[in-house]
């Protein structure tokens, strides 16, 4: 029995050769689609499922050099296209969109009935639902909302066999099923491609007020909000920033928002436990001197800092108190030039960026943090950095040591990608 | 399995195999063969390791309060309750981390932080028995899910034993992002199918600095209904917001004693309502919120004049489903959800249902996202009354599916919806469960026969992937 070879990809999307700026993790694909509706994209999936085609897809283009590179690339669906708001119910406080839409695209939608999906991704203006969720991208927003996979409530994505299925709904509260949605956040394009999503939404709030924090050392930072939460004040965005992460010289910046009255009180009151750290009342003795502001100019800072140009974009994950997160930064920042970092220390998320150095430096400092977040189950994933640093290391840093869930990972692959068709090699493990 | 356990720890006798029968979803009853009761992970998998060799299906159990016959066992079956693995491994406020065994109670995680100012935000109404390991299986909601989400939002990690005794740690030490797969997320809410959690990492919070608790009295659950829609309108994101019909308010009053008929003798609805957080934030919302109930036709509203009181207008919600015994004989919980603006249309579907079946439904449920819990009062020992009121619980699924609901709000799928799940999902959505379920557990060894409506096989477990002959000789290519 002879399976008759598919010269030509059966499709009726809009369809071009591939470009050099068209690289997924530096593989250029044979083709480029940008399908015009959902139902041209899953016939794309079916084509390439019939063909026996690689692909990918690309969102806003914002975290292609996220993964390993793909073994093999023949075609990468654009979701440009794919960017209708398909329904939003106001009183309900929910809304589902295309993946394609762009998250700053539906922000401004949504935000003409006084309400915002709770989650601020870098490069808002271009990164697209399906690639936020794809990618888990997030802001300082996650410090009161959580992350896109605890505002998402329902998914519709196009398996690898071309089979568009659904996992969760439109309600807020639903436990009927599995929790499809969870599965697809993160999943980088390896099990599907996620056609539609839901989100619950939350009003915007009336008003908003930043304190912002000069020349603290990171054990500060991580003083001053035990003092706040303490206090039981409840920021909406908690983030510290430098443009020198091995020294002390970060700025904190907390923002308040909600309603004027509360927004105000709790402001104040994080001053006066500020002043109170300063003091050194929680017995750490002199903290050194702490500025604030009421400065929304932070988040500009903030914006510049974590979205800014870099060759090297380093993610780092640990506990949020931990005491050698200082040490942490500055390790990897120092083998880059023009390094900084963006800490989100409620969360112990943060990134560091910068200009690509030595290779053996950049590899050999990030395998030595990873080494020391080992013990508490922290991680160390490269974002984005030049081949001759991805050639040293695993951008993912992901080992199978005992009680490992790689094989359960593999294992949930193969049945939803028994052929290894969908950015075959880019995820952990090689997945 | 007495070796691995102890002999006191296996339940074989055919008496006591009888508590095994069923969760609190008592009209679904199976014997299991046996019941063995763990203390750690490794006799945990121990126990599987020996029961799969003997083809037994496993059904792990916690406290069996649940509602859908989540533990109900499969005939042949070995049930795993987990009911002894009760320690608390650790605890870090600094993290806000706390790493329990399964079997702890909800209610306890909160009472052991209670001193230090912490607390554990899901509580389900039966979280002074329910346990974190079955809250795990469910993910289990509660009140104050509205602003604080469900167990899914407050695990952070998990140790699991799989089917074939494997143990696997999802979100080991809880930092998040661990990168690869979401599995601790499916794993939630999973049902017990994906194999058994033998460790939580909880994400534990600082208690609000303030709460206020109100109850407003209304006339009828239209008001009430308009009163929840204006109060989220209004950008207010309430701790909790549950509404009681009258029906469910004359249990409670007989059950607990609260004094809401004899107050407001009209009385067709009561808003139970919480805000909480920063102590101005509070005062503020709290302001508004009370205006709102009183412009949109509240009798009065009531501020409890002390922590006595504002527990006891709580307690007369959370025993809500218990007190029904003093309304009827016998009664089915039901649990679905809507879009909370279809409230009214809703509740108005079901009455004329009810009315037609010339049956009662009392209406108790979490109005702010709405999650409905109607309870169809029946008398069994009236011929085909059971009948009538199952037929009319399912009819209720089936009005929540056509407003675009769910079948299933926090009770789960389990034994007894698992029929419904064909009509709220496709076969390919069905078919893509069952594909992760096969992913885990490929011979369907844990928990069988529950979220799926009909039995599926998993195939062959896929290994790695070979080429196909026709590529190997060059004929054809993965082109």
């Amino acid at each position: 029995m002879t399976e008759p070879r598919m010269a030509e990809p059966r499709m009726d999307a809009a369809a071009r050769a591939g470009e050099a700026s068209d690289a997924i993790v530096g593989v250029v694909p044979a083709s480029v689609v940008t399908p015009a509706t959902l139902d041209e994209a899953t016939e794309v999936v079916a084509g390439c499922a019939r063909d026996r085609r690689h692909l990918a897809f690309v969102g806003g283009g914002t975290e292609l050099a996220l993964g390993a590179a793909p073994e093999r690339l023949d075609v990468a669906l654009h979701t440009a296209a794919l960017n209708r708001i398909v329904e939003h119910a106001p009183l309900d406080q929910i809304v589902t969109v295309e993946c394609g839409a762009r998250v700053g695209d539906v922000q401004r939608a949504l935000g003409a009935h006084g309400q915002m999906l709770s989650l601020d991704p870098p490069w808002a203006d271009r990164a697209t639902i399906g690639g936020v969720i794809a990618s888990n991208a997030f802001g300082a927003l996650r410090t009161r909302y959580g992350s896109i996979r605890d505002l998402i409530i329902g998914i519709s994505f196009v398996r690898a066999d071309g089979v568009r299925a659904r996992g969760g709904g439109k309600v807020v509260k639903n436990v009927a099923g599995f929790d499809l949605p969870k599965l697809l956040v993160g999943s980088l394009g390896t099990l599907g491609l996620i056609a539609t999503a839901t989100f619950r939404l939350h009003p915007r709030p009336e008003t908003a007020a930043t304190i912002a924090f000069q020349r603290l050392s990171l054990a500060d930072v991580q003083r001053l909000l035990r003092a706040a939460r303490e206090a039981h004040l409840e920021p909406e965005a908690v983030a510290a920033l430098s443009d020198t992460p091995d020294g002390a010289a970060w700025r904190l910046g907390i923002r308040f928002a909600g309603f004027a009255r509360g927004v105000a009180d709790q402001s104040a009151r994080l001053l006066d436990a500020a002043t109170k750290v300063e003091r050194g009342d929680d017995g750490a003795g002199d903290v050194g001197a702490i500025e604030a502001d009421n400065d929304a100019g932070f988040w500009d800072a903030h914006e510049r800092a974590r979205a800014g140009d870099a060759t090297v974009r380093i993610k780092v994950a640990l506990q949020p108190s931990d005491p050698a997160a200082a040490e942490l930064f500055a390790r990897l920042s120092e083998p880059l030039a023009r390094a900084r970092a963006v800490f989100y220390p409620t969360l112990g998320l943060g990134f560091v960026s910068g200009d690509a150095g030595e290779p053996d430096a950049i590899a050999a400092a990030i395998e030595a943090a990873r080494r020391s977040l080992a013990p508490t189950g922290g991680s160390v994933v490269v974002h984005d950095a030049p081949a001759s640093v991805r050639a040293r290391l695993d951008v993912w840093g992901v080992g199978e040591g005992p009680r490992s869930a790689v094989p359960l990972m593999r294992s949930l692959k193969q049945r939803l990608d028994p052929e290894r068709r969908l950015a075959p090699g880019r995820f952990v493990a090689g997945l | 399995m007495a070796a691995i356990v102890g002999a006191a720890n296996v339940i074989s006798d055919a008496a006591d195999l009888r508590t095994y029968e069923c969760d609190a979803l008592t009209s679904f009853r199976a014997r299991p063969s046996l019941v063995v009761l763990p203390a750690s992970t490794d006799e945990v998998v121990a126990v599987m390791k020996v029961a799969r060799a003997a083809g037994m299906p496993i059904v792990p159990r916690g406290a069996g309060t649940g509602l859908s016959g989540g533990a109900l066992p499969t005939p042949g079956s070995l049930v795993l309750a987990l009911s002894r693995m009760t320690a608390i491994l650790d605890v870090d406020l600094d993290n806000g981390l706390m790493r329990v065994q399964p079997g702890v109670i909800n209610l306890d995680v909160s009472r052991h932080l209670t001193p230090a100012g912490y607390y554990y935000a899901p509580d389900p109404s039966s979280q002074s028995v329910c346990t974190i390991g079955g809250n795990v299986a469910e993910n289990s909601g509660g009140a104050h899910c509205l602003k604080y989400g469900f167990t899914v939002n407050h695990v952070r990690g998990a140790r699991l034993v799989t089917a074939d005794g494997d143990v696997v740690d999802l979100g080991e030490g809880g930092v998040l992002d661990p990168p690869g797969y979401d599995l601790l997320g499916v794993v939630v809410g999973s049902e017990g199918t994906l194999g058994v959690v033998t460790e939580v990492v909880l994400r534990i919070l600082r208690r609000p600095e303030a709460t206020r608790t109100f109850l407003a009295a209304f006339p009828s659950t239209d008001e009430a209904g308009r009163c929840v829609s204006e109060i989220i309108g209004s950008g207010i994101v309430p701790a909790a917001i549950e509404m009681m019909d009258r029906l469910a308010i004359e249990a409670a009053v007989k059950a607990v004693g609260v004094d809401w008929l004899e107050r407001w003798p009209g009385i067709g609805a009561a808003l139970l309502m919480d805000v909480d957080g920063p102590r101005a934030e509070v005062e503020h919302t709290a302001h508004e919120a009370l205006a709102i109930a009183a412009r949109t036709g509240a009798i009065e509203v009531r501020v409890p004049a002390d922590e006595d009181e504002r527990l006891r207008m709580w307690k007369g919600r959370k025993s809500a489903f218990a007190a029904m015994g003093r309304l009827a004989s016998n009664y089915i919980v039901q649990d679905g959800v809507i879009p909370r603006t279809e409230i009214a249309r809703v509740l108005a579907e079901i009455q004329q249902l009810a009315s037609g079946a010339g049956l009662r439904v009392a209406n108790v449920f979490h109005a702010g996202d709405g999650n409905l819990h109607p309870l169809v009062l029946y008398d069994a020992r009236v011929p085909g009354q059971e009948r009538e009121a199952e037929d009319l619980a399912a009819e209720i699924l089936r009005i929540c599916l056509r407003y675009g609901g769910s079948i299933t709000g926090e009770h789960g799928v389990g034994a007894d919806k698992a029929p419904f799940m064909a009509e709220m999902f496709s076969e390919a959505d069905l078919e893509t469960m069952a594909r992760v379920r096969c992913a885990f557990d490929p011979d369907t060894a844990c928990n069988p026969n529950k979220v799926f409506p009909t039995p599926r096989l998993c195939g062959d477990r896929p290994g790695p992937y070979r080429a196909h002959a026709t590529e190997s000789d060059g004929r054809a290519d993965r082109g």
